[in-house]
C-alpha cells in the first residue's frame, strides 16, 4: 500500500474517531505546549536579564581589573579597596598585553556631596579617563563628554547624570554652570542620557563623571585606581588576555608563588551568564518535567492504541483477507500513532506559542520563541508516536486473520 | 484450477493436544466450476476453505493454484494471492462499519498498490443493484445490501476465484435467494466459485458437491440436473 494512501487512511480513521483522537493527542499536546512555553519564557527572561546587566555595565567586551584578591565585596570604591592598583599598571597593560585594544582608568567613590547654590545632592563620583564613557556606551543629552585635553589639563569639568540634573538644576540648563564637589568648584560640561534602572532596580543616573587626573590630584588626592577596564580585541576569547594581565600584574607587584593575586579580574559577560544561568537551571528542570509529561503522553497513545487494536480485530481481519500484508497492518497503525502524536505536537506548539506571547506581554518582556526547541518538540512528538505506537502496531500485525474474521 | 493432494491440517489446542482438522483431502476443481463444500460444523470444511483462500497453510500435502504451489508461500506472497486471485464472501459480511459502501469496495485495490479506481467501485455497486447506496455507511444498509457490497468488493480486483463461506447464513430467505442468484450469474460469466455451507438447499445451486466428514471428503458428486433446472429458472 502506497505511503500516501496509508497516511490518508490514518487521517480518515482519526477523523472518524474524534473522541479517541482528542484523548490520544491530549498528553502530547500538553507536554509540548509546556515545553514551548517554558523554554520561550525562560529565554525571554534570560535575554531581559542580560539586557539589564549590559545596560548597567555598558559593555560586555572588556576585562575589569579591581584591587584586592577577591576579598572586597560589592562595587569597588576608594574607601574600600586596597591601594595596590596604580596608574602605571594601566599604562603597562595598554602597552604590553597584545589582546587589549585600549585601557580605561577609574577612580570612584560613592555618596559624594555635590552642590549648586542652595541645592545639594549626594551621588556616585567617577574619575575616568577620556575613553571610558564611549567604551561603556554613554551619550550626552546636552553639552559634551570628557575629552583627552580635559585629562591632560586636569580640567575641573564634570559630566552629570540626569538624576543629578533633576536635583540640582530643577529649572535651568546645567551646561556651563559651576557646581561644587566637596569644596572644589567644577564646571558642568555635559548632561548624560538616562540609562534607567539596573537589574536591582536602583537608578543608574545618580552619577557624576570627572577627569580621572582631576579626581586623583585635585579632589581625592589618591594615587591608586579602583578599576582598570581593558577592552578586548576579540570579545569572544577573553581567557588569553586574562592570563596575560594576571602574569603581568603579578610580576609588577612582585608576587611569587605561593603568594596570591592582590587584584581580581572579571569578565562582565561571564558574570552576566552566571546570573542568567542560575535562572535557566530552573527553566531546564521545568522543561525536563514537561518532556517527561510528553513521554507520559506517549504512554497514553500506547494504551489507547492497544485498546483500539483489540476493538479493531475484525477490521484487521478484513484488511488481511483482501490482501493486506502484516507489514501493511503494521504501517497503518504506526502511521496512525505517529500522526496523532504529531498532530498533538502541532496543537501543543500553537498553544505553547500563544501562551509564551501572552505571558511575555503580561510580564513586559519581549516575546521570544525558541524555534529550534519548537522544532525539536515536534520531532519529539513524532518520535514518541513511532516508539509508543510500535508495540500496538506489532500486536495488530500479528493478529491471525482467521481468528479475527471469526470473532 | 485448484489442485489439492493429500492435504493435512493439525492444530494445537490451547492445552497443547493436537487436533486433526483435515486428515487427507485430495481434489481438483477446474476453472469455471461452481462447487460446494458441505458438511456439519467441526468437520473441517472451514479449515479447507481457509487453506484454499490462502488465509491458512496446510501441515502436510500440496495445494496448487493455477499450477503454482502456494502451500509454502510466505505471508506476503499469500497476501498477494488473496489480493489478486481470490474474492472472499463471508457469512457475517465482514465490511468496515464506519466506512461507506464505495470505500469498502475499493479496499482490495488499495492493497494492490495501484491508484484507487472509484468509478470502477461505483460500477460494481451498480452491478449488484446498489447504485443509489454507494455513499451510504455500512450501518445504514440492510443485511442483504451489505452482502451485495461484499460481493462487489470481492470483484474489485477481478479475481478468477470467489470463495463464499455460508453467504446466506445471516440473511432472510428472500435476500439469500438474491445473493445466490448473483453468484449463479457470476459463475455463468466464467468465474470459479467455491461455496462452503451446511445448507443442502444452498448447496443445490452448485454443479458439484464435496461432502466433508471427519476431515476427509466423504462424497464427491456432480449435480447436473438440479443446476440445469436452476439455470433454466
Amino acid at each position: 500500500m502506497p505511503t500516501f494512501a496509508t497516511i490518508r487512511l490514518a487521517l480518515r480513521t482519526l477523523w472518524r474517531n474524534p473522541l479517541r483522537t482528542v484523548l490520544m493527542m491530549l498528553g502530547v499536546a500538553i507536554g509540548v505546549a509546556s515545553l514551548t512555553t517554558l523554554t520561550s519564557v525562560g529565554e525571554a527572561t534570560k535575554r531581559q536579564t542580560l539586557a539589564e546587566f549590559k545596560n548597567m555595565v555598558g559593555t560586555f567586551d572588556v576585562v575589569n581589573i579591581s584591587p584586592g584578591g577577591g576579598r572586597t565585596r560589592g562595587m569597588p570604591s576608594l574607601t574600600t579597596v586596597e591601594p595596590t592598583l596604580k596608574f602605571t599598571d594601566a599604562t603597562a597593560i595598554a602597552q604590553q598585553v597584545p589582546g587589549v585594544a585600549q585601557v580605561a582608568e577609574v577612580q570612584n567613590a560613592f555618596d559624594i556631596d555635590v552642590k549648586y547654590r542652595e541645592n545639594t545632592t549626594a551621588s556616585a563620583m567617577y574619575g575616568i579617563s577620556a575613553n571610558w564613557l564611549q567604551m561603556h556606551s554613554y551619550f550626552v543629552a546636552a553639552g559634551n563628554l570628557i575629552s583627552p585635553d580635559d585629562i591632560q589639563s586636569l580640567a575641573r569639568i564634570a559630566v552629570i547624570g540626569p538624576d543629578v540634573q533633576r536635583d540640582l538644576f530643577p529649572n535651568e540648563d546645567p551646561v556651563g554652570k559651576q557646581i561644587r564637589i566637596g569644596n572644589v568648584p567644577f564646571q558642568v560640561k555635559g548632561v548624560l542620557e538616562s540609562r534607567g534602572a539596573g537589574p536591582g532596580g536602583s537608578s543608574l543616573d545618580n552619577i557624576v563623571f570627572i577627569p580621572v587626573t582631576t579626581a586623583s590630584k585635585r579632589l581625592f588626592n589618591r594615587d591608586y585606581l579602583t578599576t582598570i577596564t581593558a577592552q578586548l580585541k576579540d570579545p569572544d576569547d577573553p581567557q588569553p588576555v586574562i592570563e596575560a594581565i594576571t602574569s603581568l600584574l603579578r610580576e609588577r607587584h612582585g608576587i611569587v608563588p605561593p603568594g596570591e593575586d592582590d587584584f581580581t579580574l572579571s569578565n562582565p559577560r561571564a558574570a552576566a551568564m552566571q546570573v542568567s544561568d542560575v535562572r535557566s537551571t530552573l527553566t531546564t528542570i521545568l522543561a525536563g518535567t514537561a518532556a517527561i509529561a510528553t513521554l507520559i503522553g506517549g504512554t497514553v497513545i500506547m494504551g489507547l492504541m492497544l485498546v483500539a487494536v483489540s476493538e479493531r480485530r475484525r477490521e484487521i481481519g478484513v484488511r488481511r483477507a483482501v490482501g493486506a500484508t502484516r507489514g501493511d497492518v503494521l504501517r497503518q497503525f504506526l502511521v496512525e500513532a505517529a500522526l496523532v502524536s504529531a498532530l498533538g505536537g502541532l496543537v501543543g506548539v500553537s498553544l505553547g506559542v500563544g501562551m509564551a506571547v501572552l505571558l511575555a506581554v503580561q510580564r513586559a518582556l519581549v516575546p521570544v520563541i525558541v524555534w529550534p526547541t519548537v522544532g525539536a518538540a515536534l520531532l519529539l512528538s513524532i518520535a514518541i508516536g513511532l516508539v509508543f505506537g510500535l508495540q500496538p502496531a506489532w500486536k495488530a500485525a500479528r493478529i491471525d486473520p482467521i481468528d479475527a474474521l471469526r470473532s | 484450477m485448484i489442485e489439492i493432494e493429500h492435504l493435512q491440517k493439525t492444530y494445537q489446542r490451547g492445552d497443547g493436544t493436537p487436533v486433526m482438522a483435515l486428515q487427507d483431502v485430495s481434489c481438483v476443481i477446474a476453472d469455471g466450476e461452481f462447487v460446494t463444500i458441505r458438511g456439519a460444523s467441526g468437520t473441517g470444511k472451514s479449515t479447507l476453505m481457509n487453506i484454499i483462500g490462502c488465509l491458512d497453510t496446510p501441515t502436510a500435502g500440496a495445494y496448487r493454484l493455477s499450477g503454482e504451489d502456494v502451500s509454502g508461500y510466505s505471508d506476503q506472497q499469500r497476501s498477494r494471492v488473496r489480493n489478486q486471485r481470490i474474492g472472499f464472501i463471508f457469512q457475517s459480511f465482514n465490511l468496515l462499519a464506519r466506512t461507506t459502501a464505495t470505500e469498502n469496495v475499493e479496499l482490495p485495490s488499495l492493497y494492490r498498490g495501484e491508484s484507487v479506481d472509484r468509478d470502477k467501485a461505483r460500477a460494481l455497486l451498480a452491478r449488484v443493484g446498489l447504485a443509489d447506496r454507494s455513499e451510504h455507511f455500512i450501518a445504514e444498509l440492510s443485511g442483504g445490501e451489505q452482502q451485495r457490497v461484499a460481493i462487489a468488493r470481492a470483484l474489485m480486483n477481478d479475481p478468477p476465484l470467489l470463495l463464499a463461506d455460508e453467504p446466506t447464513g445471516n440473511l432472510d430467505s428472500a435476500s439469500g435467494e438474491q445473493i445466490m442468484a448473483l453468484l449463479t450469474e457470476l459463475h455463468a460469466e466464467g468465474r470459479t466459485i467455491v461455496l462452503v455451507t451446511h445448507d443442502e438447499e444452498v448447496a443445490a445451486y452448485a454443479q458439484r458437491e464435496l461432502l466433508i466428514r471427519d476431515g476427509m471428503i466423504a462424497t464427491d458428486r456432480a449435480q447436473p440436473a438440479l443446476h440445469a433446472v436452476r439455470n433454466a429458472g
